[in-house]
């Protein structure tokens, strides 16, 4: 089984949010991989772990993603894979999946995932995208992936306590919404050593035409209401609590 | 003559087969140290022999606990008398009519009785006293070895009873010396009186005492290797071959591929010595605060488990075998091996210098290579590699606490200034102890110190990544500050963090960053003797804890006590301080780690410790984490009212008198009302 998993940086959100002329600086930010990107590849290797799958790593070259790559192969991926073509940061998320199913398209993967969202997609687009795409059967928000000759099962769940075990034929590509153990640590000196003796491979791919939209305004969102402190007078603050619940009829008589 | 020639024939086989198996034994345990990491113990000899001489002729360490230090001198120099007696005896026999002299001769006996002595003492300890940290000591093995000194022991008077007559009655030769061995003397009246003093008689008692102190020491030699007693002979080269390097370094040299600990192969040859020095006396045990705290960790059993583990290797010539259970994670459990403060209190108690954290740490290495590391610490590793320190906050917030105070401060990096303060993480950005950082921010001010830090150039010191067992994100942490450092221009360094001070002053040499750090209590005491800085006294009443990273591991005890005086602070020590000073339960990197099992945190012991002193209403700290720590227990603890923790910068401020801390509620704290004038 050929496992590709779909990867990207984010803005750390560590760093406060600076917007400069109605847009983000994305050159004086740093970046991170995207923690839903780091449970799609756990869960991939689980995977490997138990089938023997091979594990390739794919990202857009966006920039500097040497990085999550290196950290990929020390952690266990196969292979690693960097998407070129010119691409700037400000890549939209149709065009990324375009991008990515455009190389996928031409390596046959089973099992194709990729991290539910990420703080800049947090419609979980990829995934569908890149389904959408290859034209194969596609499950998103799905945890505990397991794979099959031909079919692949994993959970889904609903509101309320509900889930749902499906079923899907190979291909197919899977939003992942968690990995069945926390991602695993690799050391910063296995990482290195990945440099030195493993190489990430670079595949130039065409900017694809896809329909974009456009950002009118950045801006960061207006204070509506505010707390109120109500001290730290035990007797005062308790009947306050009474007094609100009362107002707002929550309290049986 | 028959009876000679007999006792000569087995001393030789004795002395044949005993030392055979000996050596034998050694040798397979030197071929395991030649295959394990290198490690340079062959410097600063005079120092060495220096060390030899206050830790085992003076038993320095060993007279810690009086008790066992006493009883220990008295068996352990029984063994320097039993050599004169293994000269006379086997001379008598081989060239007759040989003798040790007048002198040397009552000597013996004199050690008989101290070494009787100490094997009464040595057994009411065990079978009375029973000390907890002979808990998980292999007790068997001691009482075998009490057991056999009392029979040499009990060999030696008899044979001595026995000379007299033997010398005149079968080996025909005079024995000048027989009154001077006073205690055979004596027991030979009782032969005289029974009526044993013919050839027949004289031969067969002397024999029974040749066997049972000649018999039983060569048994005794055959043995040791194989028992924790083979510290008789390795405790001494263990105690020479001790670092001299400094106590903080973790690691003396650039590591090139890994610091981890996998096999025996990867300890250093001073390891594998250490497993074989250890006499199972749980001195480390006791001092333990993880295991003080019901966690599965002793440092004992540490090497205990590795020692039996490579002995049942080597029995079934499987030390090499790669398909044996890793030392980490398999001998010594990673429970055991995460529940590890990195305190050193160890260390600091064995009397034979065994290095129990550089094992622990490079086990830890290779349970993170494989990725078991608990979840909390990882998410640290991962902020010190993208953010640079362990609160997971942008590198610009590190200054932050330097805002909306009206002193300036000077960047370090843009000019020169004549203190450089490395702030350190938990002084930078933990909100307990940012107002003390601004504290100390003012003080400096106040003396007129031109200073400077270094803003978000400056990342975590990597000293606990690098106890984490992560040497490469602490490479990578110093790289970072030393090239900071380098840019810098200051003629004086000090930090408020003695975690950061470690690995500046010790791990970092090894990167060729050689300046003299201080820890903020040195800078200020440097400053209050040279008149920059005017102190009134604060009197009070309080005790210090000595932090782990400066008292024990970088020596620093004196400074802050010298400070305390020069501010006034009487001083009540609790029991355990300076060197021997108790952890509070954070270093290592556990201050970030699950408290499952945990089932009486350290630093809530070390609070009822302080509390346990009369009149002591201030716990007095010098490190940032022990503000957390200490601070958290107290309030866990509901005695908020008996016990307040200060830290130094605080005192510092009141004596100096800043405007609105001189009010402070350091003041007004229960039943101290008016002590402060």
């Amino acid at each position: 089984m050929r496992i590709a998993v779909l990867m990207k940086d984010v803005p750390d959100l560590v760093e406060e949010l600076e917007v400069e002329d109605g847009a983000l600086p994305l050159d004086d930010m740093s970046f991170v991989p995207s923690e839903w990107d780091d449970q799609a590849l756990e869960e991939a290797l689980l995977i490997k772990e138990e089938t023997g799958a091979d594990v390739t790593v794919v990202a857009i070259d966006t920039g500097e993603v040497d990085g999550l790559m290196f950290t990929a192969l020390a952690k266990g991926a196969d292979r690693a894979v960097k998407l070129a073509g010119g691409f700037s940061r400000r890549l939209a998320n149709r065009q990324r999946g375009a991008v990515l199913a455009q190389y996928c398209q031409t390596q046959g993967f089973d099992l194709v995932m990729t991290g539910v969202q990420a703080i800049d997609d947090l419609d979980g687009q990829i995934a569908g995208w890149v389904a959408g795409n290859l034209e194969v059967g596609h499950a998103s928000v799905v945890r505990d992936v397991r794979a099959g000759a031909d079919t692949v099962k994993v959970v889904q769940e609903y509101s309320g306590g509900k889930m749902a075990e499906l079923e899907l034929p190979l291909p197919a590509v899977l939003g992942i919404q968690a990995a069945r153990k926390p991602p695993r640590y690799v050391t910063v000196a296995k990482v290195r050593q990945l440099q030195k003796t493993a190489s990430v491979e670079t595949v130039d791919v065409s900017e694809p035409t896809a329909p974009t939209l456009s950002v009118r305004k950045i801006y960061k969102p207006e204070a509506a209401g505010h707390a109120q402190m109500w001290g730290d007078d035990v007797d005062e603050v308790s009947e306050k609590i009474v007094n609100l619940l009362e107002d707002k009829k929550l309290l049986r008589s | 003559m028959a009876l000679r020639g007999w006792l000569m024939a087995i001393t030789v086989a004795l002395i044949v087969v005993s030392l055979g198996l000996f050596l034998r034994r050694l040798n397979t345990i030197f071929q395991v140290m030649r295959k394990a990491r290198p490690a340079r113990r062959g410097d600063h000899l005079g120092e060495r022999f220096k060390s030899l001489f206050t830790n085992v002729v003076l038993h320095r360490r060993m007279f810690r606990i009086t008790y066992s230090g006493v009883l220990h001198y008295f068996i352990f120099s029984g063994f320097v008398v039993l050599l004169i007696d293994i000269v006379e005896t086997i001379g008598e026999v081989f060239f007759p009519g040989f003798t040790v002299g007048r002198i040397l001769a009552p000597l013996v006996d004199i050690w008989v009785i101290l070494v009787a002595i100490g094997i009464v003492l040595a057994l009411y300890q065990r079978i009375i006293i029973r000390p907890a940290r002979f808990h998980g000591s292999d007790e068997k093995d001691a009482y075998l070895i009490l057991g056999m000194i009392g029979a040499i022991i009990t060999g030696i008077v008899i044979h001595d009873s026995f000379y007299p007559f033997v010398a005149r009655e079968v080996f025909h030769v005079a024995d000048p010396v027989a009154r001077s061995h006073f205690l055979g003397y004596a027991l030979s009246g009782l032969w005289r009186a029974l009526g044993w003093t013919g050839p027949r008689a004289a031969s067969i008692g002397y024999t029974v005492g040749y066997l049972m102190d000649l018999g039983v020491v060569f048994a005794f030699l055959a043995y040791l290797p194989y028992s924790k007693h083979l510290h008789i002979f390795a405790a001494v080269p263990n105690i020479f071959v001790r670092n001299l390097g400094p106590k903080g370094e973790l690691v003396p040299q650039p590591i090139e591929d890994s610091m981890a600990i996998r096999t025996f192969q990867d300890l250093t040859w001073k390891d594998i010595h250490d497993l074989y020095t250890c006499t199972e006396c749980g001195r480390c045990q006791a001092v333990c605060p993880a295991y003080a705290a019901g966690q599965p960790l002793s440092p004992k059993m540490v090497i205990l488990e590795l020692r039996d583990a490579l002995n049942e290797r080597i029995a079934w010539g499987t030390v090499n075998d790669p398909t044996q259970p890793a030392l980490a994670g398999g001998v010594v459990s990673a429970a055991e091996l995460w529940a590890c403060t990195t305190c050193g209190a160890c260390q600091e108690a064995c009397p034979v210098f065994i290095e129990h954290v550089p094992k622990i740490a490079g086990m830890r290495a290779a349970l993170l290579e494989d990725g078991n590391v608990d979840a909390n610490a990882q998410k640290v590793l991962v902020s010190w590699d993208r953010q640079g320190n362990s609160f997971g906050q942008a590198a610009r917030k590190r200054s932050a606490w330097a805002k909306n105070i009206d002193v300036p401060i000077k960047d370090a990096r843009k000019e020169a200034v004549d203190w450089l303060w490395f702030v350190g993480d938990f002084a930078a950005l933990d909100p307990r102890v940012q107002r003390l950082t601004q504290l100390i921010a003012r003080l400096l001010h106040h003396a007129g110190v031109d200073f400077g830090i270094l803003f978000e150039s400056e990342v975590n010191a990597g000293n606990e990544a690098l106890r984490l067992g992560e040497y490469g994100l602490f490479e990578t942490l110093a790289q970072k500050n030393i090239k900071a450092l380098n840019q810098a221009q200051y003629r004086h360094i000090f930090t408020t963090d003695p975690h950061s001070l470690n690995a500046l002053k010790n791990e970092y040499r090894k990167f060729g960053f050689h300046a003299e750090v201080m820890h903020y209590t040195e800078a200020f005491l440097t400053l209050i003797d040279r008149g920059q800085l005017a102190v009134e006294p604060v009197g009070l009443t309080a005790t210090y804890h000595d932090p782990c990273y400066l008292g024990r591991w970088n020596g620093i005890t004196e400074a802050p006590r010298q400070l305390l005086q020069r501010l006034g602070v009487n001083l009540v020590e609790m029991p355990r301080h300076g060197a021997q000073s108790f952890c509070c339960g954070a270093g290592g990197g556990r201050i970030w780690m699950d408290e499952t099992g945990i089932e009486d945190r350290p630093a809530n012991q070390r609070i009822r410790e302080a509390l346990a002193l009369p009149d002591v209403r201030f716990f007095v700290v010098a490190c940032p984490k022990d503000v957390s720590m200490f601070s958290a227990s107290v309030t866990a603890m509901g005695v908020e009212d008996r016990l307040r923790v200060v830290d130094m910068a605080e005192l510092l401020a009141v004596a100096v008198g800043l405007p609105d801390v001189a009010e402070s509620d350091l003041r007004s704290f229960p039943n101290e009302a008016g002590i402060l004038s």
